[in-house]
């Protein structure tokens, strides 16, 4: 327990003395950017100290900085980086087109966490419920682009490379250039798996491809 | 709130037993079952002190069981350097070379070369705009352009605090053109820029000081604290280490109270605060310098403040206790000799590079022992940006998973 001693004190510190009065925080923290208080207690104080109960909570679970920060995180992938990742595998980042995968991510901005900078709040890196179900849209309503990009090979990250053969097999390669790392029989496995599974082969092609999309990049 | 636990499962379940040759796993044991997290029967200390050491706790265990990835790390890079996903020819160039050492090789080499492409100058500045929680206006994307250019063409990190001209760049998504602030008054890095003033005006440039500590101290105020608490009346004692009387209450001239000690002991942040918001106040809400101070006070009416408001008669601005700096140059230089703001400016980077949230913000602190070497190789570099870039991305600690 000594390892979260130095963080919980912190905390305590700076909740105690940033909030200028001797309460406990609140249990439901204000929004961010929010301020407490009057000219007879402690005028407009921030209110958007961390709860020290969640940040016990974290620790337990997540453990003491000495570990985490060694640690890579699973942030959500950021909303300027998820465009590219789009355009990247065939789907058209700009299409105005009702529910279209372009349109979704285009209109999708405060979903997926898109920095609020008038109101000094920088791009949310932590995956959220809202976020992570548009991007899973996205996803799913851009799968016939990615298929119809690989069939046409206009992927150009990635020439030359399949998704699926004649067969309807998938093919390593495909799925390397859709995830960013080499495609392992796992992946292979379950992409057929997908295919064969569904009522018939085109939406188990989209399937495969959303799902494979989405496991991608629940994290950058 | 459970994304690392359950990251942390599925890489016990995924850690291969110690036999990886790595160097990171237990000796020569063979045992399928090393690197659980448990120490098996047959298991010791001497073959698989991932599992058995005594020395380390369950945390330091499961450091011990991460094994490098090149090809994770790529991806990861990629996408933060340079936004997009890596191309199969370079996916392939690592994972077809023929061990650990040539993996490394070809990888730093790819990182080295993110940090030349035209991306990365856009990848860069969304981080500053993050950092600095500014952008997307030419006024406000003057700091975090700043920022950016100093890391494209590997400046000095120092110089956001002491750069005295060029300080108000523009970028055009392809070239940077320096350019100067027109806000008036000193000049010191982004200490001095008119987007950050007017980004963070509020009663007192309270809401400037914070910016500044937290952003380049990576702590909430308060920034000093005493080995030993003061009993000043209150329900608490107070833990600062300015004189409790060196700033400005009801009872030496201030019109706010910052002697209080009926809620709790203001003095514990403010005795830093004051003595460093004065020299924010000549901004105004515009972020334009005036001659006199230009910021408001939240009593009734929202009267300009006072420089007796912040101190009392007789007490200077400074950075710390026993650190003067008698206007923003002043202030820039002495956070430039600051070990903490060195150590922040690293750390920032760190948390950037393996996906943290924000370091104040959520308090994902990062120990000093962690980036030991690359505070040290900062330092050594004259606080080099790109450099410091290099060196977290081609860490140790970024390629193992």
């Amino acid at each position: 327990m000594k390892r979260f001693a130095y963080p919980l004190a912190i905390l305590a510190s700076s909740v105690l003395a940033s909030a200028c009065t001797d309460d406990l925080p609140p249990s439901d923290p204000l929004p961010p950017g929010s301020t407490q208080g009057g000219e007879t207690t402690t005028f407009d104080h921030p209110g958007d100290s961390i709860s020290p109960w969640d940040l016990l909570d974290r620790l337990t679970k997540e453990g003491p900085p000495s570990f985490t920060s060694h640690m890579h995180s699973c942030p959500k992938v950021k909303y300027a980086t998820l465009g590219n990742i789009l355009t990247g595998v065939g789907i058209n980042a700009a299409n105005t087109t009702a529910v279209s995968a372009g349109d979704l991510y285009t209109n999708g901005a405060n979903a997926l966490g898109a920095a609020n900078y008038p109101n000094r709040i920088r791009e949310n890196v932590a995956i959220t419920t809202s976020g992570a179900s548009r991007e899973f849209d996205i996803f799913a309503a851009g799968a016939p682009e990615v298929i119809a990009a690989f069939t046409a090979g206009t992927i150009a990250r990635c020439p030359g490379a399949k998704l699926f053969d004649a067969s309807n097999a998938c093919q390593p390669e495909g799925i390397t250039c859709l995830t960013g790392v080499p495609a392992t029989a796992e992946h292979v496995q379950f992409c057929n798996l997908t295919v064969t599974s569904a009522s018939d082969v085109p939406t188990g092609q989209k399937l495969a491809v959303a799902a494979i999309l989405a496991a991608a990049y629940t994290c950058e | 709130m459970q994304r690392i636990s359950v990251l942390l499962f599925a890489a016990a379940l995924a850690a291969p037993a110690c036999s990886t040759g790595d160097g990171s796993g237990g000796g020569g044991d063979v045992s399928a079952t090393c690197g659980n997290a448990v120490c098996d029967s047959g298991e010791t200390e001497t073959t698989c002190p991932a599992d058995c050491s005594q020395t380390g706790d369950q945390w330091d265990q499961q450091l011990n069981n991460r094994t490098v990835d090149y090809n994770a790390a790529l991806r990861i890079a990629s996408l933060r350097l340079t936004g997009k996903l890596p191309t199969v020819a370079d996916i392939n160039s690592v994972a077809t070379a023929a061990d650990d050492a040539a993996k490394k090789t070809v990888y730093n080499g790819l990182v080295k070369a993110m940090l030349e492409t035209p991306e990365f100058k856009t990848q860069i500045l969304a981080f500053w705009k993050d950092t600095f929680k500014q952008g997307d206006s030419a006024l406000l994307d003057t700091a975090p352009t700043f920022a950016a250019m100093l890391t494209v063409n590997n400046g000095s990190y120092m110089d956001l605090f002491t750069a005295s001209s060029g300080n108000c760049p523009t970028f055009d998504g392809t070239t940077f053109t320096p350019g100067e602030c027109a806000n008036g008054g000193p000049v010191a890095g982004v200490l001095t820029n008119p987007g950050v003033m007017a980004q963070f005006n509020s009663n007192f440039a309270f809401r400037r000081t914070r910016w500044v500590q937290e952003t380049f101290v990576c702590t909430a105020f308060p920034a000093e604290t005493a080995a030993a608490p003061v009993d000043v009346g209150g329900g608490a004692p107070y833990t600062g280490v300015w004189p409790f009387a060196s700033i400005a209450g009801k009872d030496n001239g201030g019109r706010v109270d910052f002697h209080d000690v009926s809620a709790t002991i203001c003095a514990n942040c403010h005795t830093t605060i004051n003595h460093i918001a004065p020299l924010f106040a000549n901004y105004d809400a515009n972020g334009m310098y005036q001659t006199t101070i230009s910021v408001p006070t939240p009593l009734d009416g929202a009267p300009l403040a006072k420089l007796s408001d912040y101190l009392p008669a007789g007490e200077t601005t400074a950075w710390r206790y026993q650190v003067p700096a008698a206007d923003l140059p002043a202030l820039g230089a002495a956070m430039k000799n600051d070990p903490q703001v060195e150590a922040c400016g690293v750390a920032r980077i760190w948390n950037w590079a393996l996906g943290k949230t924000d370091i104040v913000d959520t308090l994902q602190q990062v120990p000093s022992a962690t980036i030991t070497d690359q505070i040290a190789a900062f330092h050594a570099s004259g606080w080099t940006l790109k450099d410091l870039v290099l060196a977290v991305y081609t860490s140790d600690d970024f390629v193992k998973f």
